[in-house]
């Protein structure tokens, strides 16, 4: 056990200082973004976690290589390496590719989506014939080797006598000084606590560094943490930011935050326009899975697990098979009734399917003609 | 020298006094009509007077033929040649007179200039005198920094431009440097021994065209033309991976000089010989490191290093060879496998020999394996003030890391006390 002893009015300064600072800051902010956290009725884990979702959030990752495996300058590398080269044969590439792709999903590893932790009240006990035997309250520690973060024994002596567990704030603190965790911070960052220059950040598109950022210093289910990450997501929907986090571990949750509140609209017209249907329908499943509101559920639900092991589209396609086009339609009509049935952005998303049935027919017929043409048909 | 320099000015000031003298004997003569006439002969002519300046400058200055092929009358002690007459304006002398017409205009506004005699400038002769000392000094040729070569004013490691045309065709883009630029002695029938000059020089685009030239003239310029010439005439291409490096480490060896050349990442930069540096400029190589072992002969080492870059195999090639699909490993990548390439036909496990060389670079190298030296510790490191070096820096080590956090945080270098017991402010200046 390990005695950490705090003067008890700085404390409660410093605590103050800070809570006023985030409620000045937020009221003060120019983009007028309203962080929601998951603190409903409702817990997003159970949803978040089920397999079902977890595939569909991963495909419409859609996770592109060049892009998991750029380069990277965060990887501690103070100068580039030389290159290193192998003479494979065909069996240990696909054994290379395939280690690749183990080492593609633990950098696609998505942070986990809960609920905001209670806070902890309990008292351990009361004991009147300590009153007054200190101005200052004391910290107890269990540093025991091995035991997780989150079940260490942290308790406090308050100058009443009470003895009760730690709050998250000093549970977090303390075992940040007794185990620290790299690139955690005990105080919070300027970036995060300084509103100014977290909107610099998000006005400069910096989304995958606040986000991962904030991976590092806070917990999941930290109000601090739902709050910043809630409001990269709506600057990123509200400015159609989407490419800039596809292909990394954020688009997940992001996608699943915008299900989760209704608002998922503006990332299906972006599907619709950039042409990929099949991953609008992935994401009607979601819905459905999250909230289960749409109205041709069975349509979906029949579709789904047929789009899921198909490649994933990272660039328009050339020529088409028959079952693609078949397909392809099944997704459209199925599009078409989401939107005259659920969607919130009816005008726009009907124009952009328009303007996608247009350049796919037209995909179709070059790709019939060649067929014909090549005497295959 | 300075003595005969002395007694050359002594000699020359003379035949001024000589003029001077007649004329006041002359005046003499006129006033005192004959009076102190003599019989006896004035010289009035002397060397001096009948010879040339450049006759009188080379007396001083030649240098036997036997002298000059032992190198004598070069360098710091050498004469120089002076032009007397520099800074001499005619109209202007010792005595300063105003010549209206000559060192004057005849009319100055509705004034007409008489001639007459001026107040004497005493610090007239202290000037030419200075300036005639000045062309004695012996002047390094000075260069800019970006025209400088590998030393000084010399010429290896200089550009000299562009190839010179070749009827039509212009070599745009091109840059020639200096290797080596050095003076021969060779005999001849008639002549005997006498000195040539020989260049080598490289040229290049920078975007895979390179090649070499040699040249040999009388004079070092038209050597250096002649080579620059020729190198244009001797081009060869080479592929540059990923536009930055060659394709694989090699070695490469012509007559004693073996040199080990070694593919690098990007922004690794040149780690050579100068000579080789030059070429991989010329070529648009970026990124590599060579170590020359043996002969240090310049001409070997270039010869050597074309050699190898020639002898070089593109990735394609060596997947032909090994039938085995090649597979690039970069660590900022996380090491992801990117088949750079892939042979037409791919050899299974069983069809691989169990002696057959697989690693990358032993192939690449033809199975010959670099020394590495052991590393010695550093002369200071086994000495005992390096220990207390280390004892006494110990607490320091992470104290630069924490005065940066310090100010990111607070803003400057404080202490955490410094909340509830702030210091003193010290006044400034008032």
């Amino acid at each position: 056990m390990s005695l950490f002893k705090l003067f008890q009015k700085n404390t409660k300064n410093v605590i103050n200082h800070y809570n006023n600072l985030q409620i000045t800051a937020i009221s003060s902010r120019k983009l007028s973004i309203l962080p929601s956290i998951y603190d409903g009725e409702q817990d997003p884990g159970p949803k978040f976690f089920s397999s079902g979702v977890q595939a569909l959030l991963k495909r419409l990752t859609r996770p592109d290589f060049a892009k998991v495996f750029r380069k990277r300058t965060n990887s501690n590398l103070s100068v580039l390496r030389t290159p290193k080269y192998k003479f494979l044969t065909d069996e240990e590439l696909k054994a290379e590719m395939s280690k690749a792709n183990q080492t593609a999903a633990r950098l696609l590893q998505m942070p986990p989506v809960v609920k905001v932790h209670e806070p902890i009240n309990e008292v351990l006990s009361k004991d009147p014939a300590l009153v007054g035997y200190d101005t200052s309250k004391y910290l107890f520690t269990d540093i025991t080797f091995g035991v997780p973060n989150e079940h260490r024994l942290i308790v406090e002596r308050n100058p009443d006598g009470t003895l009760q567990n730690c709050d998250h704030d000093t549970r977090k603190r303390l075992n940040q000084i007794y185990f620290p965790m790299q690139g955690r911070k005990v105080r919070e960052p300027i970036m995060f606590a300084d509103e100014e220059k977290f909107n610099g950040l998000l006005e400069a598109e910096k989304y995958e560094y606040i986000l991962d950022r904030a991976c590092i210093q806070y917990e999941p289910d930290e109000p601090n943490y739902q709050k910043i990450t809630s409001i990269t997501y709506q600057h990123v929907d509200m400015k159609t930011n989407f490419n800039l986090l596809r292909s990394t571990r954020h688009f997940g949750p992001l996608v699943f935050y915008l299900t989760w509140h209704q608002s998922m609209d503006n990332l299906m017209l972006e599907l619709l326009q950039s042409g990929i249907v099949r991953e609008a329908v992935l994401l009607m499943g979601l819905r459905h899975a999250i909230h289960e509101d749409i109205t041709n559920a069975d349509e979906v639900n029949v579709l789904v697990p047929q789009i899921l092991p198909t490649p994933v589209q990272l660039t328009k396609p050339e020529t088409l098979s028959e079952e693609d086009i078949q397909m392809d339609n099944k997704c459209v009509d199925c599009i078409a009734k989401y939107i005259t049935n659920n969607s919130a952005m009816k005008s726009q998303q009907e124009l952009a399917l328009q303007g996608f049935r247009e350049d796919y027919q037209q995909l179709v017929d070059l790709s019939r003609g060649l067929k014909k043409a090549h005497g295959n048909a | 020298m300075s003595l005969k320099l002395f007694s050359l000015r002594h000699l020359f000031k003379k035949p001024i006094c000589v003029t001077s003298n007649q004329t006041t004997l002359y005046q003499n003569n006129v006033v005192s009509n004959l009076t102190n006439f003599s019989t006896s002969s004035i010289a009035c002519v002397n060397f001096f007077n009948k010879l040339p300046a450049e006759k009188l400058w080379k007396s001083v200055t030649s240098v036997s033929n036997a002298g000059a092929k032992k190198g004598r009358g070069k360098g710091a002690g050498r004469i120089r040649i002076r032009d007397l007459n520099r800074g001499q304006v005619i109209g202007v002398g010792k005595i300063n007179m105003l010549w209206p017409g000559l060192s004057a205009p005849v009319i100055r506004g509705r004034e007409l200039l008489k001639q007459q005699r001026l107040p004497d400038d005493p610090e007239r002769m202290e000037k030419l005198i200075k300036l005639r000392d000045s062309m004695t000094k012996f002047r390094r040729l000075k260069l800019s920094p970006i025209e400088r070569g590998w030393s000084g004013a010399r010429m290896p490691g200089r550009s000299i431009g562009p190839p010179d045309p070749i009827g039509d065709d212009e070599f745009t883009g091109f840059d020639t440097k200096v290797l080596q630029l050095r003076s021969l002695l060779i005999m001849k029938g008639t002549l005997g021994r006498t000195r040539n000059y020989q260049a080598m020089v490289v040229t290049g685009n920078g975007q895979g065209l390179a090649g070499f030239g040699f040249g040999k003239a009388k004079e070092a310029t038209a050597a250096l033309r002649k080579a620059k010439n020729r190198a244009g005439k001797k081009l060869m291409h080479f592929d540059i991976y990923n536009g930055h490096t060659i394709f694989h480490d090699f070695f490469t060896a012509f007559g004693k000089s073996k040199i080990f050349v070694q593919k690098k990442n990007e922004g690794y930069g040149l780690c050579c010989h100068r000579a080789i540096k030059e070429i991989c400029q010329a070529i648009g190589i970026k990124d590599l490191r060579a170590k020359v072992e043996g002969s240090n002969n310049l001409q070997h080492i270039v010869k050597a290093f074309f050699i190898g870059l020639l002898q070089q195999r593109t990735h394609q090639q060596l997947a032909e060879e090994k039938k085995l699909h090649l597979v690039e490993y970069k660590a900022e990548n996380e090491y992801y496998p990117t088949v750079v390439a892939s042979p037409s036909v791919v050899r299974t496990k069983e069809e691989i020999p169990k002696d057959e060389t697989l690693d990358f670079i032993q192939y690449v190298m033809n199975d010959k394996v670099i020394l590495k030296r052991k590393k010695f510790p550093r002369f200071y490191e086994t000495m005992p003030h390096y220990d207390i070096f280390l004892k006494k820096f110990e607490r320091y080590r992470n104290h630069e890391k924490i005065r940066l956090n310090l100010k990111v945080e607070y803003g400057e270098v404080k202490s955490f006390l410094n909340d509830k017991y702030p210091e003193e402010k010290v006044e400034s200046e008032a």
